[in-house]
């Protein structure tokens, strides 16, 4: 075996984004079989060197059978895919979208990104949709990813970086606080930084409906019942009010609306607060003690606490914490988000947005409008307005007034979205469906037209992690013959659909672009260039281009520390007002389910399910032994799970770790999200993934 | 009905009161957007008239601002600013002198007349005065050591008498009474309660359980005289300054203060000065309006629905919530009705553990069946009724562990297993209870390593630490297992150790 020079990079996966140097062994005599190793990366600050095994196993997917190589098109004498050549399959996309438009206006065509998707992939996505097809229908799955901690953000800070600090600060804080987060199974590097807190005499909070080896972490775990953690939030309020507990002099100083804050918590007392969430009323307390005695109290949601209907005023009810313990801003402490997937954070600045143009601007606000049209070189009033969001979008795929056709790019829609059933019927109403991928995902099984698409490491790119570190990978092997970046679909799509400006495909030369048209905006990347990031280990935004003749920019590490982006500079105390969960349980549906992750698989399993060394035990149903007994379930036995809109038949799985009125599904293979409620955030439009009532039968 | 009256604009609603239940109405109103502001034209005018002095304030409270875990101001449940930023007339101080269902309008003390087209009566209730003589002096006002124990001011009030006081007799034996007397044990006064039934809370629980709340009580410095009524205050006899409570047991109490805690009753006499028909509360139909006139309404603890009154904050919010409903939607057909409430009621004292879920007594006689687990050694006595699977009451004294799920159980209706009201008495069961054997006991093929799912016995096999790392990536994710692969490691070298000086001997 010969190895070759190693490539700096980051993994395919989550928004930690671990540092990894990619080695490439030549694995034979023949010059092509070229292998990837993957080995650690010590001096990259997030993950240490350190990788779980789903980062271990990336290069599992190089060479694989399964991937995709040539573009296919379904025949439609036999209904089958069938192999075609590039300028074949861009060319139907491009002849049948044009004749959609021309029947039914430009709104006929919908896109739909992804997450994962390079900030120069997003970028251009969005300028390919409101510039080429010039459609408002764009949206992505991060809006059932951290959504609703974006729109908190938004609402309380004037800004929304998942984190407004690096990551190794929680080291430094004396109490953190997780509310809904499963970080050492789904970004198990970040775990260390938890550990290294607790060594240093710090302490960890876990708020989860099940005791995960997050939670075995914990010094104090609370088991709140599935979709009221919002409730408990107005409780801890409730008693850092009673107690004199609020930090009154930064209240005062830094920020507005505490006193309607103050007095909706009046009303949430302890026992009213275990009533409604199942959490003790000395539980409670001992969390108030807790973070009333902390100098440095850091809050941090993950989906646990975003995916409801009330997500976004969950989160809000925490931010209230952090803010009345006088904790944003301040040094090791404050509030963040943990976002999900790889590039959670710069996939929702760029424009794949429905609502948004590049640099976290907002389309409904002309001045934005007129920067980007002149950054692209269109006219403002050519850009479409604000389109449909996620779900909303799929839920109109082919109804009276809604797209007939689909572009999919990074995205499982099939076992991603919630209500899935229905989701899935909708995909198959479409006149047209496009999906780009690296191997047949069950989306694209559905696809009129498949694209094979290159996939990390064998492509440039940045993308921005869960801290709003701006990171760049780095191609470090050729792709297989046949592939082609996103970036190229979409500049063949363009050019074939007569856009009027010209798309690159070379990822610097757009991220330059995407700088200038951020220039300005909350997310200003201005500054940021390939050549600084791979010098600093990344940058933070914002970074603006700095004057010429002027040092540059250091980019924003830490935020918030003088003031907020609100127009007066204070962050915004917001009432949440709790409701609880859209479905409540109910005689025929009388449990709580709730849905996640499990350490081996990413996301809808697309890239992990094919990777040898990782186990794929397929779906379980967790539940406790008492629910267990209660109706005759076996570990290891099947069981079928039943909401309203589906079922899904998988293994028991008895723990004790799990609240006894509540069953957990993973939700990485199809079927959990058959189960999942598709009531929606009303401002964030984020699903219910986490909380829904169900039934269980032998 | 009036004639002479010039038409209104809009609907004017009318709330007496502003405790909890009229609070929780006007936030239910206001959630509905159904009042009326400057800047909407539909809409109630909402008016609210409250006879106490200070904003709306959580009642329930009051005994936790009594012990000093919760600060007076934090009790506000809405500023005044409040209901002026939402269009709502708020008037402190305005006590109700009677109501003209003829004339729509009520008149308050001073004379105003406020004119409705709805009238709601959230008057709440007022304490009982137990009939001891002594405690009203000639002129009808209260002995000055007594106090009741109901308002913000009665709260204060008695707060300020602590300073001068050593001893207090606290009257009555419920949850209001044992919070007080706890909370003035907290103070560090001296308390005694009295009790005319033979047990502690004996309205919700049985006599053990009350028997170990007297004694969780006694060993918290309070001493309880239960069985026995006070009957009269008098001057102490050793000469003495401050009154004494006598018993009718023989016993006489000296003591600074007396607190009266011995229960409430509806306020009905505005409704019955007004013709409306009142038993024990003001009686209402399923949609909370009077049985008399349908332009009256009532809710909270004054009202009476299907025979009955609560005491309890819950069912009167979720009065408010249908209220409110009904309210908003007065030109539709559809109406929400209200059909009673389950009622949790928790003792609010440091160091006092007591749930009560439902009316056990009620629901034995319906023909529950009881589990119970009693240890009046450890001070702890709970007990399940449960009725075609659900609980449907629970009284938990002195160990509330999982009062939270038995509560959600109780909220929900869940039907149980046979086996489970008994487990959810017991201890709770971990995972791997046997399993303190520390990990060289693992079996070869446990997972000791989640992040890069290594065995145990794949780490037996590496010789350090290095190697576990090299090859089995194992420690390099999350890093969790690391004392686990060491422990591993070393039992490892023990064992080859132990090995070499054996075949050494």
């Amino acid at each position: 075996m010969a190895r070759m020079d190693a490539t700096r990079t980051h993994c395919p996966y989550c928004s930690l984004q671990c540092g990894m140097a990619i080695s490439r062994v030549a694995t034979g005599s023949a010059a092509r079989r070229v292998a990837i190793e993957i080995g650690p990366w010590a001096e990259f600050p997030v993950n240490e060197g350190a990788l779980c095994r789903k980062g271990w196993t990336a290069g599992g997917l190089r060479g694989s059978r399964e991937r995709l190589t040539s573009p296919m098109v379904r025949d439609r004498a036999t209904g089958e895919l069938r192999t075609a050549s590039w300028d074949e399959a861009l060319d139907l996309v491009a002849r049948r979208i044009a004749v959609l438009q021309a029947a039914h206006g430009n709104d006929a065509v919908a896109v739909f990104g992804g997450g994962g998707l390079t900030n120069e992939k997003a970028y251009q996505l969005g300028r390919f949709a409101r510039v080429a097809l010039g459609t408002s229908q764009i949206d992505y799955n991060g809006r059932w990813c951290m959504s609703s901690a974006a729109s908190a953000g938004n609402q309380a800070f004037g800004v929304d970086r998942g984190l407004p600090f690096p990551l190794a600060d929680v080291e430094q804080a004396d109490v953190v606080v997780l509310v809904g987060s499963n970080l050492a199974e789904t970004m198990p590097p970040a775990a260390r930084h938890l550990d290294r807190l607790r060594e240093r005499g710090g302490k960890v909070v876990v708020i989860d409906p099940r005791l995960t080896p997050t939670g075995e972490r914990a010094d104090l775990l609370l088991q709140p019942v599935p979709g009221t953690d919002l409730a408990l939030a107005l409780g801890v309020l409730h008693l850092l009010d009673a107690q004199g507990a609020v930090d009154e002099e930064y209240v005062a100083r830094r920020t507005t609306g505490f006193d309607d804050v103050r007095r909706a918590a009046a009303a949430w007392w302890p026992e009213r607060v275990e009533r409604t969430t199942g959490i003790a009323t000395d539980e409670l307390h001992a969390l108030v003690a807790l973070l009333a005695s902390a100098d440095k109290v850091m809050v941090l949601t993950a989906r646990g606490a975003e995916q409801h209907a009330q997500g976004t005023a969950t989160v809000l009810g925490w931010i209230d914490v952090a803010l009345a313990l006088g904790m944003p801003g301040k040094e090791y402490a404050g509030y963040g988000c943990l976002t999900g997937q790889g590039n959670g954070q710069g996939g929702r600045e760029h424009g794949q947005k429905a609502d948004q143009l590049p640099g976290y601007r907002m389309i409904d606000d002309p001045a934005a409008r007129a920067h980007v049209a002149q950054v692209w070189g269109v006219a403002p009033e050519s850009l479409p307005g604000k389109g449909r969001s996620a779900y909303e979008l799929l839920d109109a795929l082919g109804q009276d007034g809604g797209p007939k056709a689909l572009l999919v790019h990074a995205s499982n829609i099939v076992v991603s979205a919630p209500n899935a059933t229905h989701v899935t019927r909708r995909l198959e109403a479409l006149d047209l469906l496009v999906v780009c991928d690296i191997v047949m995902s069950e989306t694209a099984a559905l696809a009129d037209v498949v694209l094979p698409v290159t996939q990390w490491a064998e492509e440039t790119g940045t993308m921005t992690n869960l801290e709003g570190r701006v990171i760049l990978r780095q191609r470090a092997v050729t792709p297989p013959e046949g592939v082609r970046s996103d970036l190229d679909v979409i500049a063949g799509l363009a050019e074939r659909l007569g856009s009027p400006i010209p798309f690159s495909t070379d990822p610097e030369e757009i991220f330059a672009e995407l700088g200038r048209a951020s220039a300005g905006g909350k997310a200003d990347y201005s500054g940021i260039s390939y050549e600084r990031i791979v010098e600093e280990q990344g940058v933070f935004w914002p970074c603006p281009a700095a004057p010429a003749g002027e040092s540059p920019h250091p980019g924003t590490p830490r935020m918030f520390a003088d003031s907020f982006a609100t127009p007066d500079g204070r962050a915004r105390f917001v009432v949440p007002e709790y409701v609880g969960p859209a479905e409540e349980p109910d005689p025929s549906y009388p449990l709580h389910l709730t849905t996640g992750r499990v350490l081996s698989q990413y996301q809808s399993g697309a890239q992990t399910r094919r990777i040898r060394d990782l186990p794929d035990e397929g779906a379980f149903v967790e539940m406790h032994p008492m629910l267990a007994e209660r109706i005759g379930a076996h570990d290891g036995r099947p069981v079928v799970v039943r909401t309203r809109r589906g079922e899904l038949k998988a293994p028991a799985r008895i723990v004790t770790t799990i609240r006894p009125d509540t069953v957990f599904v993973p939700f990485h293979w199809v079927g959990a999200n058959r189960l999942t409620n598709d009531a929606l955030d009303p401002s964030s439009r984020m699903p219910e993934f986490k909380v829904c009532a169900a039934a269980v039968l032998v | 009905m009036s004639q002479d009256r010039p038409a209104a604009p809009r609907p004017r609603l009318v709330v007496v009161g502003s405790g909890m239940a009229a609070t929780r109405l006007v936030e239910e109103l206001v959630a509905r957007r159904a009042v009326a502001t400057s800047s909407t034209s539909g809409g109630l005018d909402v008016t609210v008239l409250g006879d106490e002095h200070a904003p709306p304030y959580n009642r329930i409270l009051l005994s936790a601002v009594l012990e000093g875990t919760h600060r007076p101001e934090a009790l506000t449940l809405r500023s005044e600013e409040w209901y002026a930023e939402h269009g709502v007339d708020l008037r402190l101080g305005a006590r109700v002198l009677g109501v003209d269902r003829e004339r729509r309008d009520v008149m308050l003390v001073d004379g105003t007349l406020v004119e409705y087209d709805t009238l709601v009566l959230a008057t709440g209730s007022i304490p009982s005065l137990p009939p001891i003589r002594g405690l009203v002096r000639m002129d009808g006002s209260l002995h000055e050591a007594v106090h009741a124990f109901r308002s913000l001011a009665d709260c204060e009030r008695l707060l300020a008498a602590l300073p001068g006081s050593r001893r207090a007799v606290v009257v009555g034996g419920g949850l209001l009474g044992l919070q007080v007397a706890r909370a003035l044990g907290v103070r560090g006064i001296q308390t005694e309660v009295v009790e005319g039934a033979e047990h502690l809370l004996h309205q919700q629980i049985s006599a053990p359980a009350g028997r170990i709340l007297t004694r969780d009580l006694k060993k918290l410095g309070v001493a309880v005289y239960t069985g026995a009524r006070a009957v009269r205050l008098v001057e102490r006899t050793d000469g003495s300054d401050g009154p004494a409570l006598r018993l009718d047991n023989g016993f006489t109490l000296d003591t600074d203060l007396v607190v009266l805690t011995a229960g409430g009753r509806p306020s009905t006499a505005l409704a019955r000065g007004a013709g409306l028909e009142v038993r024990r509360g003001i009686v209402v139909d399923d949609r909370l309006a009077s049985v008399t006139d349908p332009s009256v309404h009532a809710l909270g603890d004054c009202a009476e629905h299907d025979g009955r009154t609560t005491g309890f904050v819950p069912p009167a919010w979720e009065q408010a919530g249908i209220l409110a409903a009904n309210l908003s939607t007065r030109l539709c057909d559809e109406s929400v009705r209200y059909d009673g409430t389950r009622v949790v009621a928790r003792l609010r004292a440091s160091d006092l553990d007591v749930a009560v879920l439902g009316d056990a007594r009620a629901e034995l006689d319906a023909g529950g069946e009881v589990v119970e687990v009693a240890n009046p050694i450890a001070g702890s006595h709970r007990r399940i009724v449960v009725r075609d699977g659900r609980i449907v009451a629970a009284t938990l004294v002195g160990d509330l562990s999982r009062v939270g799920l038995i509560t959600q159980h109780f909220d929900r209706r869940t039907v149980l297993g046979p086996h489970e009201p008994g487990e959810l008495l017991l201890p709770e069961r971990t995972g791997d209870a046997g399993n303190g054997a520390g990990p060289w006991s693992l079996p070869d093929d446990a997972e000791v390593c989640a992040c890069a799912g290594v065995t145990a016995g794949r780490i037996r096999a590496c010789s350090s630490l290095e190697q576990v790392r090299d090859d089995t990536r194992a420690t390099t994710g999350c890093g969790g297992c690391a004392s686990t692969v060491r422990q591993l490691l070393s039992r490892r070298t023990d064992t080859a150790e132990l090995a070499t000086a054996q075949k050494g001997t």
